[in-house]
């Protein structure tokens, strides 16, 4: 009778009571309940998923380098000047240096420049557009040979850029 | 039997496979993956880019550019060939590149043009590209080569 009693008590009521004193019935209850209620987490279903996103990773991961563009504008093709150049350009001249490809040869028309390597290419190039009568919208062409490589190409360019020409443009050693 | 199942359940082979340290490693890969991913263009295709010291190459936004890629290509018998390619597609011949560039430019003069080069390219096989860019009626000219970052 008396365990009866404690079985209909409510829920909330019995968690209100102190710890040591629930009743034994209402204490079994919950565990019965909690041991009905199958709260499992489901491995399975977690690593298809996982799987499947490594796959995908693993599938379209390229080692890639980082790139980005070089950019000038290039002079309009208007056939032959009708009037010559007010600026003087600065003609950066590149020659393959013997038989390595590797090796090039600097020289800047005019200026009797033979820089040792696109390093020293940038202040030579700077000096120059800090003379009198040059600045940074002073033309550089690359005047390089068909047998350079067409990285040396790049590294004069940008080495140009860095030494603070807007204005580039290419042509024949 | 039955007593002693009841009396030593832990005695009990376990034959399940441990799937946590499995997750763990499932994981780690995948988060691996997806940190080092960079989602490149299809026309970036895989070639030896210039590489100049202090590069000044930068990432532009250019939502309308067409990329030509130039790869050296070698024959079976060991010389070296040019591989014009306007993206991701075939390789084509010049000329037939010249007629797309001014196809190109003439229906969206907005249109920039990308030159992606291999290095150990001659400088003329460029050239004659540079040259036809510009006689389509490209202005200003774009040519790849690898970032400072990461190097």
């Amino acid at each position: 009778m008396s365990e009866a009693a404690e079985v209909s008590v409510h829920p909330v009521l019995t968690a209100a009571l102190p710890s040591g004193r629930r009743p034994h019935a209402a204490v079994r209850q919950r565990g019965e309940r909690r041991r009905r209620m199958n709260i499992n987490f489901s491995f399975a279903p977690m690593i298809d998923l996982t799987f499947q996103f490594l796959i995908f990773f693993v599938a379209a991961t390229r080692f890639a380098d980082p790139e980005g563009n070089l950019s000038t504008r290039m002079p309009r093709d208007v056939g032959p000047q009708a009037v010559a150049l007010p600026l003087t350009p600065i003609v950066v001249r590149i020659q393959p240096a013997g038989t390595d490809a590797g090796e090039v040869i600097l020289a800047i028309d005019k200026f009797d420049l033979h820089p040792a390597d696109f390093e020293e290419l940038v202040p030579a190039i700077r000096s120059i557009l800090g003379l009198p009568g040059f600045d940074a919208e002073t033309p550089v062409v690359i005047a390089a040979d068909n047998a350079v490589s067409w990285d040396h190409v790049v590294s004069a360019w940008n080495a140009a850029l860095r030494a603070g020409a807007t204005r580039l443009a290419f042509g024949d050693s | 039997m039955l007593r002693r199942r009841r009396r030593h359940p832990s005695r009990e082979p376990n034959y399940g496979g441990a799937l946590t340290p499995l997750a763990d490693v499932l994981f780690t890969l995948t988060i691996f993956y997806m940190l080092i991913s960079r989602f490149v263009a299809a026309e970036q295709v895989p070639m030896q880019l210039p590489s100049p010291r202090n590069s000044l190459a930068e990432v532009e936004s250019m939502p309308q550019r067409v990329v030509i890629n130039c790869r050296l290509g070698i024959r079976e018998d060991g010389s070296t060939e040019v591989h014009y390619a306007v993206g991701p597609n075939p390789p084509e011949s010049l000329d037939a590149i010249a007629e797309r560039l001014i196809g190109w430019k003439r229906e969206s003069p907005a249109m920039d043009v990308v030159i992606r080069a291999d290095r150990r390219l001659p400088y003329r096989e460029v050239r004659d590209l540079m040259r036809l860019a510009a006689s389509a009626g490209f202005e200003t000219l774009h040519v790849t080569a690898l970032t400072e970052e990461e190097r």
